[in-house]
């Protein structure tokens, strides 16, 4: 455990000595500074002085939608599902960039472990290769949970000051952030324990990212693919991860709606234990 | 003495990625070595030291064989509780300094380094002055020391080291020797993997020569030195009949000094390679009862670059298909 421990310490230090860290924290502190700026615009502004007028229950026309009756109901816009709105688009891209500044900056780090050099020092000490693997993943998850928080913790803090309304299930989203993360680094585990290459561990996760933005239009996609090409695109949408549908969780954790399904982060967490466990036993077989 | 370390029949067989060709590393390669001795494990480019080093510290699977340290197999990591060891191309991260690495390291091979610890053995390899710079501003000779320093941390019973003496000038070298006699007095057993001979000449107690993944030969150093003793002869000619029937006795080579047969001197200069005192006096004995007078006899003893370059040239010096 110990040695677990000291490993994540030499993750955390190899991240702060090349200032990854501190490029990280620049990188989210302008992302929320961006945020601050925008909801300082004129029209974000007038919408929501709009909304504070009419109050937040009497709100702005929004909809018409039919009851159970057949009776025919206007909705209406609350501050409160006005803010939620503005929040879930703000975790969702807050999603992207935690998950993609996390992978840039920890990418090269396995690669570097394994780099002739290092591993001979590092695996010919007595303990087992796996808790050095496993502190390595620690020492990563906590850099990008520590990310996460202060990048989504500034975003919240701003929305706060600016509209008064706590979003108390914004916590829900940092972890969400966080799982997805350490889905994204299953696959530059597994490539990086096999190739010791980071190009190609960060080619494949991107490559992975895009096809999951596929996903999102699965309803209307699996109708279009002809018969045995639509067995492999269901086959696929249950078997890779579901990135691009994962946001719309950690977006609505921000919101107020309740999440729709859980099955996207599901089968990606399936995914990310089936690429850690490959990782672990080619980690534990290969030569170094 | 008990053998601290035991190899029984380790064979190392790589694959190469695309060409899908065997190349033998290791083969079938036994040794042992006792507790308190400095080993020396020499051998050419590629013979295998290297994959013979990281089969033993569990870095690489042996194909078949097995071997252990202190009793426990190298397969499980915990026969490494009592090793350190010195790689070959070491690469510390260069962000800390060398107190933060000894102290990182030491406590992944111990649990456990304190501050004392670390200035003790910084101190030990003469660089406690540097205690807090980072490693990235070292010279090759001060990243050695280090290195050492590093391989000492959790106080081990074998010590490995791949080149201890690399980049490191010819003071710092007596240190690194005058270092490893000391840890041997304590008790500790150090395995030496080297290409400079003369090095391990001054400071191993035994050796063994690898070539081509085979064990060459292997032995007390003092002992395969004198193996095969030449005492260079200065005598009046020794009839070519004479010659032909003594085997152990041959015209020296022609050398810069001049030495061997000259056409305008009556005496000539002569090698005899034997075993043994009595067998120089029975060849001498023969000489004598042929007439021949002896000017001068000088006793050479082989360096071990000698014993090395013969022992691998014996065993055929060809390094094709011989792994890293």
């Amino acid at each position: 455990m110990s040695a677990a421990f000291e490993m994540m310490k030499l993750t955390f230090l190899e991240l702060w000595s090349r200032w990854v860290t501190v490029g990280l924290f620049v990188a989210s502190s302008l992302v929320w500074i961006l945020l601050s700026f925008t909801l300082n615009l004129d029209i974000v502004e007038g919408s929501l002085t709009g909304v504070r007028i009419l109050g937040q229950d009497a709100g702005v026309p929004r909809e018409r939608v039919e009851t159970a009756s057949g009776e025919a109901v206007q909705q209406f816009v609350t501050l409160n599902m006005f803010v939620s709105q503005i929040q879930s688009f703000v975790a969702g891209v807050a999603y992207w960039a935690a998950a993609f500044l996390g992978l840039f900056a920890a990418a090269p780090l396995l690669p570097g472990m394994l780099s002739r050099g290092q591993s001979d020092l590092l695996f010919s000490k007595p303990v087992p290769r796996l808790a050095l693997l496993g502190g390595h993943l620690l020492g990563v998850f906590l850099v990008v949970l520590t990310l996460a928080t202060y990048l989504y913790g500034m975003i919240w803090l701003v929305m706060i000051l600016k509209t008064d309304l706590v979003a108390g299930r914004m916590y829900g989203s940092i972890l969400v952030v966080v799982v997805m993360f350490m889905a994204m680094y299953s696959v530059v585990a597994l490539l990086s324990v096999t190739t010791e290459s980071s190009a190609l561990s960060l080619i494949v996760t991107y490559g992975l990212i895009i096809a999951s933005v596929s996903f999102l239009f699965r309803d209307t996609l699996e109708l279009q693919i002809n018969r045995p090409w639509r067995g492999v695109y269901v086959g696929l949408y249950h078997v890779l991860p579901n990135f691009a549908e994962t946001t719309k969780i950690a977006a609505g954790f921000a919101g107020e709606d309740p999440i729709g399904s859980w099955y996207p982060l599901i089968s990606t967490c399936l995914f990310a234990l089936v690429m850690y466990v490959a990782a672990a036993w080619r980690l534990s077989v290969r030569d170094l | 003495m008990s053998a601290l370390l035991e190899a029984d029949a380790l064979s190392k067989t790589y694959r190469t990625a695309f060409r899908r060709r065997d190349v033998k590393a290791l083969d079938s390669f036994s040794l042992s070595v006792d507790t308190g001795e400095i080993f020396g494990l020499l051998g050419p480019n590629g013979a295998g030291k290297t994959t013979f080093v990281k089969i033993v510290l569990g870095l690489v699977k042996p194909t078949s064989g097995s071997a252990s340290i202190d009793g426990t197999t190298v397969s499980d990591w915990r026969s490494r509780r009592q090793v350190g060891y010195l790689p070959e191309n070491h690469r510390f991260p260069d962000y800390l300094t060398a107190r933060q690495m000894l102290r990182h390291y030491g406590r992944l091979s111990a649990g456990q380094s304190s501050n004392r610890d670390i200035d003790r053995l910084l101190d030990r390899v003469g660089m406690l002055r540097w205690a807090d710079t980072p490693i990235r501003k070292f010279s090759k000779g001060m990243m050695q020391r280090t290195g050492i320093a590093h391989a000492l941390a959790n106080n081990p019973k074998l010590i490995f080291l791949d080149e201890p003496t690399d980049g490191v000038d010819p003071v710092g070298r007596r240190e690194i020797r005058e270092l490893l006699t000391s840890l041997r007095h304590e008790g500790k057993t150090i395995f030496l993997n080297s290409h400079i001979l003369s090095e391990l000449e001054l400071v191993c107690s035994r050796i063994a020569i690898l070539n081509r993944g085979k064990l060459v030969t292997e032995g007390r150093l003092d002992e395969l030195l004198q193996k095969q003793t030449v005492y260079a002869v200065t005598s009046t000619r020794i009839p070519e009949q004479l010659l032909d029937r003594l085997s152990d006795v041959q015209p020296a080579p022609v050398r810069a000094s001049g030495r061997g047969e000259r056409p305008d001197s009556e005496l000539s200069h002569y090698e005899i390679h034997v075993s043994s005192r009595a067998h120089l006096n029975v060849v001498l004995d023969q000489l004598r009862r042929e007439h021949v007078e002896i000017e001068s006899i000088i006793r050479n003893t082989d360096s071990l670059e000698e014993l090395f370059v013969r022992a691998v040239d014996s065993d055929g010096s060809s390094q094709e298909g011989i792994a890293r």
